[in-house]
C-alpha cells in the first residue's frame, strides 16, 4: 500500500452513515486478495463480476475520488480500462444508496463520493507512520541520553559544593512541578501502552491481557487527563515569571550553551530551559486541547478535527516525552547539584555561579568569576534544560 | 472460585474484620490509658472544649492559610474527593447494599469522576510535598509513604476498572481494598480516627482554661 | 549515675508520662509538616530541625517501644530500638533550647496536638536523667538553695521593698496574716524592675485591698515546670500552698510572668495532688475585676503610641485574652493591636526556660526577629505593653542586640498604678 503524506484537506462534511459505509467497503477492501468473495458477499449493483477477481485499482479509485473524471494518474501507470465495468462504480453505488434522504455526499471539488480519503490517509499515517515509529524514536531518545550519560559523565559543580545554599524555587513551584511530573508521568505510561499496546505488548502477553490492560489504562487516561490539565495551567502560571526570552540568550546560543567552550551566561533560566518551557506550554496546551476534543467528541462533528487530533496527539506525546527524558536525566543524575532545587528549594552557590550567573549576581548582589572557564572547555551551563 | 470472588469473598471478610477489630483495639487502646482527674478549678467546660477544638481545627487559620494554601487546598481537595468517591459512587454503594443492605442515592457518574479528580490532584499535591521540602523529607518516615501509595494504588485500580467490563480488574481493584484495609489499624492511616481525640484532647484542656485554639 | 542507666532513667520517666491525650497526640500526627510554619524558631532560622513535631522524637520513640497499642504486632515487622543516651544528647537542643512551650503550633495543628504541652512531658525524662542545659541547671540549683532561679533571697526583698516604700510613701505589708490576698513575684521583677511593688501598693491602697507579701513564699517562678522536674515543679509550688494556707489568705496573686501563672494556677493543684484552700487570680484578673468593680478609677490616660505583646502562658495558653485588653482601652489613648494579636501572637522566644538557658542565646534573639517584624509592621510605635516580666526581659536583650532600644517595654501593672485617677482624698 502506498503511503500517502497527511495533508489537511479542506473539511468534509460526512454524515454518520457514509463513515459506516465506508468502513463497510474498506472491510471489503481488505478481501481483496481472497480468490473467493466472502460468504454471503452482495454483488455490488453494476459489478458483475465478485470483487477481488481482478485489479479492481480503478474501481476503488473512483470510489475515493468520485465524480466522472478520470481518476489523478498515480507514478506512470496509465488507468487500466477494464471491459464489461461501468465507468463510473459510484453512480451506480448511489443509485442504490440514495433512498435514504440522510445521505448528502459532497467534496470540496464538487464531486460526490462513496469512500472518504482523509479518514483512509489517516488510518495509513497512523498505522504506517506513527505505530512503527513513535516507540522507536523513543528507544533512540534513550539511546542518545545514555550515550551522553556515558560520554560526558555526571557533569560535577566545578570547584565542589560551597555548602552554602540559596534559594532558587519556593515551595509552591516545586509542588507545582511535581504536581505536572507525576500527572504527566501517568499520562505517558497509560497513553503510550493506549498506543503502541497492540505492536508491543500483544506479542509479550497477548490479546486477552493486552485487552484488559488497553480498557484499564483508557480509563485512567481520561481520568488524569483533567488532573495534567490542572497542573500544567499551574505550571504555566507560577513559572512565566523569567522565562520570557532575554537577551542573554542570543548569546547563550551562540556561545552553544557553553557546549563550545568559554562561558554562556544566563539569568534564572538559560536559553535551554526557557525553550523548554515554552515546549511545555505549547505543545502541553495542544495536548490538552486535542484530548479534550478526543474525551468530549460530540463537540464537533467535524470529523478532520478528531482525525487532526489523534495525530496532534501522539506527535505531541512522543515530542514531550522525549525531551521530558532528557530533562529527567540532566535534571537528577546527569548534573551534580541541580536536583536540589526541586528537592530542597535551594541550590548551592557554586552551582548557581556556574550555571545560572547572571541570577546568582541578582539574587546575591556578589559578583560571579569565570575566572577558571577558559582551562574548562565544555563545562558551563549547557547541556540543555536542568 | 474465580480470584474475582475470593477478593470479594474470603480475602474481604478476613480483611474487614481484621480492619474493624484491630482498629477498635487501637482505639481502645489509647483510651485505657486514662488520664488523671483535673484538680485546677475550671474556667470553662472541658465538654464543650472536645466539641470545640474537633470543629475549630477543621479549618485553617487565616494567617496560616495565606503562607500555605497549595497545601491546604491539596489537603481539602483529596480528603473532601476521597470522602465523596467513597461513599457516593454508585458502585460503592451497591458494593456496601450487597453486605449491609443500606442503599443511599449514588452520584450521577460525571459527579462522581470529578470527586476523583479533585482527589487524585490533592494526593498527588500531598505526596510530592512530602518529598521536595527539606522539612517534609526530614519528619516523614516510610509509613507516610507507604500509606500514600496504598491509598493511591486502591484509588488508581479503581479508576481503571471504571469501564466495569473486566472482571480481572475488578479484582485488582478490591485485592488493593484488602490490602490497605489490613494495613490500616497498624498505620498512621488511622488518623482517620483518633484526629477526633487529639483534637478533643487539647479542645478540652484549653476549653477549661476558657480558650479555643 | 552510669551510661546506660541515664537512658534508662529517661525512657522510664517519659513512658510513665504517657496517658491518653499524648497517647492520642502521638498517634494522630500525620507528618504534615504545618506546625514548622508556625513556630518562630524554625521561621527564623528555615532549619527543619526546628519543625516542633520532630522535636518529639525521643518521646514517640519510647512511646512506639513501649506504649503503643497493637505494638506486639507491629514489632513482628521490626522492632523499634530503645533510644539511646547518644540521641538524647541530640534531640536536648531541640527540646530546650527551640521550644518556649508558646503553643502557636497547636493553631495549626490540623490534628489540633499540643505539642507544647508534650515537650513538657518530654522535659521530664530529660530532667529525670539529668541531661538540661547548663543554665537550667543553675536555675534549678539557685532554687534549691534560695527559692527563686536568680537567687534572690528574703533579705534581697526586704531591701526592694524598704525602697518602694520610701518611694511611694506607702506601707507595704509583709508577713501579715489574715490578709485576702497573697502577692507573689518573679525575680526579674525584684531584681529588675522593683518599682512593680510599688506599683501593687499604690493600687492595692488605692482601692482597699488587704495585702500582703512574704518572705517564705515570695518567688513564682517556678523552674521546675520550665525544666521539666514533675518533683521540683510541685515542691515550689507546695512551699506558696504552704504559706498561703498559714497565712489564711482567701486569694494569691501570680504576678506579670507566663509560666508563673500556669505553674501555679492550672498545673498547681495536679501537681500537690488536691484542690487548693485559696483561690488563684493572676493580677491582670484582679486588676480587671477592681476596675470593673470601680475601686481603681481610670485617670488620664497615656499618649504613647502603644500594642501589647500577649505572653504565650497568659493569653494562648492561659486564658486571659480579654482582660489585658479592657486594661489598656482605660491606660492608653493610642492603642493598636499588632497582626494576629491575641490567641496567634507570635512568642517573646524566650520563654520555656530559654531565656535562662544562655548557649541558646543567639536563637533566642532570632526567634525575636520575627516578633520585632510583627511590631514594625505596626510602624512607629512608642511602647509595647508586655504583660510578663520573662518576656520584658526578653524585648529588653533583644531590642538591645537588635539596636532598637528606641521601643519601651512596658509593665501593664506598672502602666495601671501610673494612670490611676487621682486620689480624691489626698487631692483635697
Amino acid at each position: 500500500m502506498t503511503v500517502t503524506a497527511f495533508k489537511l484537506h479542506p473539511l468534509r462534511l460526512l454524515v454518520a452513515a457514509i463513515t459506516l459505509l465506508c468502513l463497510a467497503m474498506a472491510s471489503t477492501a481488505d478481501a481483496q486478495s481472497s480468490v473467493r468473495p466472502p460468504e454471503g458477499a452482495v454483488d455490488s449493483p453494476g459489478i458483475t463480476a465478485p470483487l477481488g477477481e481482478a485489479s479492481d485499482a480503478d474501481i476503488w479509485r473512483q470510489l475515493k475520488y468520485g465524480g466522472t473524471e478520470p481518476p489523478p494518474v498515480v507514478g506512470d501507470n496509465p488507468i487500466l480500462e477494464v471491459p464489461g465495468r461501468p465507468q463510473n462504480v459510484f453512480e451506480a453505488l448511489m443509485e442504490e444508496i440514495r433512498p435514504s434522504e440522510t445521505v448528502n455526499v459532497t467534496s470540496s471539488s464538487g464531486q460526490p463520493r462513496v469512500m472518504q480519503v482523509l479518514g483512509e490517509e489517516w488510518r495509513l499515517l497512523r498505522r504506517e507512520i506513527i505505530l512503527p515509529y513513535a516507540g522507536w524514536i523513543l528507544v533512540t531518545v534513550l539511546g542518545v541520553i545514555a550515550l551522553f550519560g556515558i560520554v560526558r559523565g555526571r557533569i560535577k559543580i566545578r570547584g565542589g559544593r560551597s555548602g552554602k545554599y540559596i534559594p532558587r524555587f519556593s515551595m509552591a513551584h516545586r509542588i507545582a512541578h511535581w504536581f505536572l511530573a507525576s500527572s504527566f508521568i501517568l499520562m505517558a505510561i497509560s497513553g503510550l501502552v493506549i498506543l503502541l499496546g497492540r505492536t508491543v505488548l500483544v506479542p509479550i502477553i497477548g490479546k486477552e491481557a493486552n485487552a484488559v490492560l488497553t480498557s484499564a489504562m483508557l480509563q485512567g487516561h481520561n481520568l488524569f487527563g483533567p488532573v495534567f490539565i490542572l497542573s500544567l495551567l499551574i505550571v504555566i502560571f507560577k513559572f512565566m515569571k523569567g522565562n520570557f526570552f532575554q537577551w542573554a540568550d542570543a548569546k547563550w546560543i551562540i556561545k552553544g550553551g557553553g557546549l563550545l567552550g568559554g562561558h554562556a551566561s544566563s539569568h534564572h533560566y538559560n536559553f535551554g530551559e526557557k525553550t523548554w518551557y515554552w515546549i511545555v506550554v505549547i505543545v502541553g496546551l495542544i495536548m490538552s486541547a486535542t484530548g479534550m476534543l478526543l474525551l468530549f467528541p460530540w463537540v464537533t462533528e467535524v470529523l478532520a478535527w478528531h482525525q487532526l487530533s489523534t495525530v496532534l496527539h501522539a506527535g505531541g506525546a512522543i515530542l514531550m516525552i522525549s525531551i521530558a527524558m532528557g530533562h529527567a536525566y540532566i535534571g537528577s543524575i546527569g548534573m551534580e547539584g541541580s536536583l536540589d532545587s526541586m528537592l530542597r528549594g535551594e541550590v548551592d552557590e557554586n552551582w548557581a555561579k556556574e550555571h545560572h550567573d547572571l541570577w546568582y549576581e541578582e539574587v546575591t548582589g556578589k559578583k560571579a568569576s569565570h575566572d577558571e572557564d577558559e582551562s574548562a572547555p565544555g563545562a558551563a551551563t549547557a547541556e540543555g534544560s536542568a | 472460585m474465580t480470584f474475582l470472588e475470593f477478593t470479594e469473598g474470603p480475602m474481604f471478610y478476613f480483611a474487614a474484620a481484621l480492619f474493624v477489630v484491630a482498629g477498635l483495639w487501637r482505639l481502645v487502646g489509647i483510651v485505657r490509658l486514662g488520664k488523671k482527674p483535673d484538680l485546677a478549678p475550671a474556667r470553662g467546660s472541658a465538654a464543650t472544649g472536645f466539641l470545640k477544638g474537633n470543629l475549630r481545627h477543621f479549618f485553617p487559620r487565616g494567617l496560616f492559610a495565606q503562607r500555605t494554601w497549595m497545601h491546604l487546598l491539596g489537603g481539602y481537595g483529596f480528603h473532601l474527593g476521597l470522602f465523596v468517591l467513597f461513599f457516593f459512587a454508585a458502585p460503592h454503594i451497591a458494593f456496601i447494599e450487597k453486605f449491609t443492605g443500606l442503599s443511599w442515592p449514588a452520584l450521577p457518574r460525571w459527579g462522581f469522576i470529578i470527586a476523583a479528580e479533585i482527589a487524585f490532584a490533592g494526593l498527588i499535591v500531598l505526596w510530592v510535598r512530602r518529598f521536595s521540602d527539606p522539612v517534609m523529607r526530614l519528619i516523614s518516615d516510610w509509613d507516610d509513604h507507604v500509606g500514600t501509595w496504598l491509598t493511591f494504588i486502591v484509588m488508581l485500580t479503581g479508576c481503571l476498572a471504571l469501564q466495569e467490563a473486566h472482571d480481572s480488574l475488578r479484582a485488582i481493584h478490591m485485592l488493593s481494598v484488602n490490602i490497605w484495609l489490613i494495613y490500616f489499624p497498624f498505620s498512621r492511616l488511622m488518623h482517620a480516627f483518633t484526629f477526633f481525640l487529639s483534637r478533643g484532647a487539647t479542645g478540652a484542656n484549653y476549653g477549661r482554661k476558657g480558650m479555643n485554639p | 549515675m552510669s551510661e546506660t542507666s541515664k537512658a534508662q532513667t529517661a525512657i522510664d520517666t517519659l513512658v510513665n508520662q504517657i496517658d491518653r491525650d499524648i497517647a492520642s497526640y502521638l498517634e494522630a500526627c500525620v507528618h504534615c509538616g504545618e506546625c514548622a510554619e508556625a513556630c518562630h524558631f524554625y521561621e527564623a532560622t528555615h532549619d527543619p530541625k526546628y519543625t516542633p513535631t520532630y522535636k518529639l522524637f525521643p518521646l514517640v520513640k519510647a512511646y512506639k517501644k513501649h506504649k503503643a497499642p497493637l505494638r506486639w504486632i507491629t514489632q513482628i515487622f521490626g522492632a523499634p530500638d530503645e533510644i539511646t543516651e547518644e540521641e538524647l544528647r541530640d534531640w536536648e537542643e531541640l527540646v530546650y533550647d527551640s521550644c518556649t512551650m508558646c503553643g502557636r503550633c497547636t493553631l495549626v495543628c490540623p490534628m489540633g496536638i499540643d505539642i507544647a504541652g508534650t515537650i513538657r512531658k518530654v522535659r521530664e525524662g530529660y530532667a529525670a536523667a539529668d541531661i538540661v542545659p547548663e543554665g537550667l541547671a543553675q536555675a534549678r540549683a539557685n532554687v534549691e538553695r534560695t527559692s527563686s532561679p536568680m537567687g534572690v533571697t528574703a533579705r534581697a526583698l526586704l531591701k526592694q521593698v524598704e525602697h518602694q516604700e520610701e518611694d511611694t510613701g506607702l506601707k507595704i505589708p509583709v508577713d501579715v496574716e489574715g490578709a485576702d490576698y497573697l502577692a507573689l513575684l518573679s525575680s526579674h521583677e525584684i531584681m529588675a524592675s522593683p518599682e512593680i511593688i510599688g506599683a501593687y501598693a499604690k493600687i492595692f491602697d488605692r482601692a482597699g485591698v488587704s495585702w500582703t507579701l512574704s518572705t517564705e513564699a515570695y518567688e513564682a517562678t517556678n523552674v521546675g515546670v520550665q525544666i521539666g522536674s514533675g518533683p521540683l515543679a510541685r515542691q515550689l509550688v507546695q512551699r506558696v500552698v504552704d504559706e498561703a494556707e498559714r497565712l489564711g489568705v482567701k486569694y494569691v496573686i501570680s504576678p506579670e510572668c507566663g509560666h508563673a501563672y500556669g505553674a501555679i494556677r492550672w498545673a498547681g493543684p495536679n501537681l500537690i495532688g488536691r484542690s487548693f484552700k485559696f483561690e488563684v487570680l493572676h493580677i491582670l484578673e484582679l486588676l480587671d475585676k477592681l476596675r470593673a468593680e470601680g475601686r481603681i478609677p481610670p485617670g488620664e490616660r497615656d499618649t504613647r503610641k502603644m500594642t501589647l505583646h500577649d505572653p504565650c502562658q497568659i493569653v494562648r495558653r492561659g486564658g486571659l485574652l480579654k482582660e489585658p485588653r479592657r486594661l489598656l482601652d482605660d491606660a492608653c489613648s493610642n492603642f493598636v493591636e499588632m497582626k494576629g494579636a491575641g490567641v496567634t501572637n507570635y512568642c517573646c522566644g524566650g520563654g520555656g526556660g530559654v531565656s535562662a538557658n544562655q548557649r541558646a542565646e543567639d536563637l533566642m534573639i532570632g526567634a525575636f526577629g520575627k516578633k520585632l517584624e510583627q511590631i514594625d509592621d505596626l510602624g512607629n510605635i512608642d511602647a509595647v505593653v508586655v504583660p510578663c516580666a520573662n518576656c520584658r526581659g526578653v524585648f529588653e536583650d533583644g531590642l538591645f542586640e537588635l539596636d532598637r532600644d528606641e521601643i519601651e517595654v512596658v509593665s501593664l501593672g506598672q502602666l495601671v498604678a501610673d494612670t490611676l485617677a487621682d486620689d480624691p482624698k489626698t487631692a483635697k
